[in-house]
């Protein structure tokens, strides 16, 4: 039997006592970010809303360099919690065009809409197929549905 | 350890009843956070909220020589402690001038203590006071209690206030530090309840059996006061500059300063109180002068929320001059704070310093404790 439902825009996956959303529209990674694939052909990212549960209390999230070149999987920042810190990571490899300047004041969006205002970094990507190589909602909601 | 932890005995009702995120702390697995630790350190701070802290020691000696044994232990004088009273937080210490642990001591009688060491501590303690009881012949009988009780620390400015409504109409009247036994609150049977805390504010810490303490936690639950993790207590200590054994503390002498250089404070050590463990080495410190000292660091406006982290340096004019030795973002000053130990020399109030966060210096003032203003 399946932990999680189909709603709308959402799959809520029911896990550890708690209900995590994962968008529709957009793509995964293992280390719980999300990319959404814009008209323009550049990937938005952010943490999900799982992440952003696990960790909570967000209190500082560090944006990389505008411009910086990065590889899938590298890391791109830091996200600080009231005690501890955790590392965010390209979903895609490509160029960083731009970063979320509203969370150097407001980091808490990042609990507070994971999926919209809290997005990260936007990157302009080397190889548009690396994209499709990423989890889809559905893999994603397994995945976390058994942690 | 996490292969053998322990779970405090209420934990997976807290898990199914309040969504309790379990850690481990020590060979403990507790309650580390349950809807957020910012949101219960603001409600131990502006109203009450519940912590168990059953993962803690609690010992009780009973015995004729129990007095002239703690004298021996403590660094504190506690011959002239009032019965049903609390004394402390004092310091059990090595040979060399290093703590132990730092504890909170009980009096029932005379020959009747109870004591509350740190979670971490407590089977080395019982260990020590096994052996010093042997190898000095103190007649002084140990016995463990901690599993046999679960404990609540109940903090904040309007605690005395639900503990009356709960019933306990005394509760407002019971001064800092003292405590009663075998007490009833709204129908559960406690062992002992105390006037006080970790957390800088006004409080009640409770021990009972297991499912009376269950029953209190229900009561606390209908009347919607919030449950606090161990993360909130950890940033609520800190807030308040107090020490956390394996931080700011421990036996290893390489690692650690001596004791002077953790300026306790609170009355911690009696310099006039002669023949405890490590006063040889106490004394020849406090002598030599220290050449460390704890402080605390507030960050400046620039670093944001951001907080430098455990063992990382501190720097003056590009010197190393100290370490961080505990840290957090404070939700009440809005700034990261840290306890360092830094070089005597540099140790001036109101100065700049400057940390290493991931690698960026940041600016820093040394302050002196509690961060916040009580």
């Amino acid at each position: 039997m399946k932990n999680w439902v189909n709603t709308m825009s959402f799959i809520e996956v029911k896990a550890k006592g708690k209900t995590y959303l994962v968008a529709k529209d957009r793509r995964y990674t293992e280390t719980d970010e999300w990319a959404l694939r814009e008209s323009s052909g550049l990937i938005r990212m952010g943490i999900t809303d799982y992440a952003q549960k696990e960790l909570k209390d967000i209190v500082a999230v560090e944006l990389p360099q505008v411009g910086r070149v990065v590889k899938k999987g590298e890391e791109l920042g830091v996200i600080d919690s009231v005690k501890a810190t955790s590392s965010y990571y390209a979903p895609v490899s490509g160029k960083v065009v731009s970063i979320n300047r509203e969370l150097e004041k407001s980091p808490e969006l990042v609990n507070k809409d994971p999926y919209g205002a809290g997005w990260i970094v936007v990157i302009e990507p080397l190889d548009p197929r690396e994209y499709e190589s990423l989890l889809t909602p559905e893999q994603y909601a397994e995945k976390i549905s058994k942690r | 350890m996490i292969g053998l932890a322990k779970k405090i005995p209420l934990l997976d009702f807290y898990i199914e009843r309040l969504r309790a995120e379990p850690g481990y702390f020590g060979d403990w697995e507790v309650p580390m956070r349950y809807t957020s630790a910012i949101e219960e350190h603001v409600a131990v701070r502006s109203s009450v909220a519940f912590f168990d802290v059953s993962h803690m020691g609690r010992i009780a000696l009973r015995g004729p020589d129990v007095v002239s044994f703690i004298q021996y232990i403590y660094t504190k004088d506690l011959s002239k402690v009032k019965e049903w009273s609390m004394s402390g937080p004092t310091l059990a210490l090595t040979e060399l001038a290093r703590v132990k642990d730092d504890e909170m001591l009980y009096k029932i009688s005379e020959e009747e203590w109870l004591l509350v060491p740190n979670a971490l501590a407590r089977e080395r303690m019982l260990e020590y006071f096994r052996k010093v009881i042997s190898e000095k012949g103190f007649r002084v009988e140990v016995s463990d209690l901690t599993e046999k009780y679960s404990m609540l620390a109940i903090q904040g400015p309007r605690s005395a206030e639900l503990m009356e409504s709960l019933g306990a109409k005394w509760a407002g009247d019971l001064k800092l530090l003292e405590f009663r036994l075998n007490e009833e609150i709204a129908g559960a049977k406690l062992y002992l309840v105390s006037r006080s805390g970790w957390t800088g504010e006004d409080g009640f810490e409770v021990w009972g059996d297991h499912g009376e303490v269950k029953k209190l936690v229900e009561t606390l639950i209908s009347r919607g006061v919030k449950a606090a993790g161990l993360i909130a207590r950890d940033t609520l200590r800190i807030e308040m500059g107090f020490v956390l054994g394996g931080h700011e503390y421990g036996e290893d002498p390489v690692k650690f300063p001596c004791a002077v250089s953790l300026r306790y404070g609170m009355g911690a050590i009696s310099w006039d109180k002669k023949g405890f463990v490590g006063e040889d080495a106490l004394r020849a410190c406090r002598r030599e002068g220290a050449r460390w000292i704890r402080v605390g660091l507030r960050m400046g406006k620039e670093a944001g929320r951001l907080f430098p982290r455990e063992g990382s340096g501190v720097y003056v004019e590009d010197v190393y001059v100290g370490w961080i030795t505990s840290s957090c973002y404070s939700p009440v000053l809005n700034r990261g704070v840290a306890m360092a130990y830094i070089d005597t020399r540099y140790a001036i109030l109101g100065e700049e310093v400057e940390v290493d966060i991931r690698g960026k210096k940041y600016t820093a003032k040394i302050v002196d404790f509690p961060f916040i203003k009580k």
